[in-house]
């Protein structure tokens, strides 16, 4: 039976916008990356004991 | 030669004409002392764009492990066990990590231009590992043994055969595919991503612009 519902699938979900064709499943995975690539670069990394060693070192 | 002690004479170890000392020299000199398991890092790497990197092989060795038992199991196994199901997903859903965290790790690098300071290798053999890596899940999905392979297949072939790749790459030939998918190209990949990773320990982790600007 499982095989028959991997026949019995319906076609995935598609966004059309001009020439640009896109399933809503890539669309959600580019949006979800571009969004972890944003909080990468703006959300604070913990600081540990190795920054403030090294800043230490540097004031020495 | 060795004395009747057992302990290599001096002659030996400085031999320049013994293959053994010239690979242990290349070995020795692939990278720095210290530099190939280093527990310390510049200040500018406490950020989390820097932590892409490792996410992707950490993904890819969830990969590697995952197909490895899938190997034990066989092609059909993870049609028709519920475990094999499982291994299966696992495999599948590393790879998509793999591939979320490498463009991620791509995208940083790409806009810290991290092919400055003699970093070309760097950038090229990530970009080559990312194209073999396409390669790679590509044959993946042509070994799943059921019909989204063959639709993939029958798409593909004549793609790929407009390239003239087809005379010795047949996506229609699932052993092929199968044998290129859990031989051939993880031993490319790995091979690469190792020298990719000599080369990261060589010339350092690149710094920030504004960083290198500053220095």
């Amino acid at each position: 039976m499982r095989s028959l519902s991997i026949v019995a699938e319906g076609p995935g979900r598609y966004i059309h916008w001009g020439v640009i064709q896109i399933s809503v499943a890539n669309l959600v995975i580019i949006v979800a990356m571009i969004i972890l690539f944003v909080l990468a670069l703006i959300v604070p990394f913990p600081s540990g004991h190795g920054q403030e060693a090294d800043q230490e070192r540097r004031q020495k | 030669m060795t004395t009747s002690t057992g302990v290599k004479s001096a002659d030996e170890s400085t031999d320049p004409g013994n293959w053994t000392n010239r690979l242990r020299g290349w070995l020795q000199g692939l990278v720095p002392p210290g530099e190939a398991l280093p527990d310390r890092q510049p200040v500018y790497v406490a950020s989390w764009i820097y932590v892409f990197g490792v996410l992707t092989l950490s993904a890819l060795a969830v990969v590697i492990l995952s197909g490895c038992v899938l190997a034990i199991g066989g092609v059909h196994w993870w049609h028709v066990s519920s475990l094999g199901h499982f291994v299966n997903s696992v495999h599948l859903w590393s790879v998509e990590l793999f591939f979320g965290f490498m463009v991620i790790h791509l995208w940083g690098k790409f806009w810290m231009a991290a092919w400055r300071g003699k970093r070309a290798m760097t950038w090229i053999t990530g970009v080559v590992l990312f194209g073999i890596s396409i390669g790679t899940s590509f044959t993946g999905f042509l070994s799943q043994s059921n019909f989204s392979s063959q639709w993939i297949a029958g798409e593909g072939k004549d793609g790929i055969n407009s390239t003239g790749a087809g005379a010795f790459f047949n996506v229609l030939n699932p052993g092929q595919m199968l044998l290129w998918h859990v031989v051939l190209l993880p031993l490319v990949v790995v091979l690469i991503v190792l020298i990719h990773i000599i080369q990261v320990r060589r010339h350092g982790v690149v710094p920030p612009l504004d960083a290198d600007l500053e220095g």
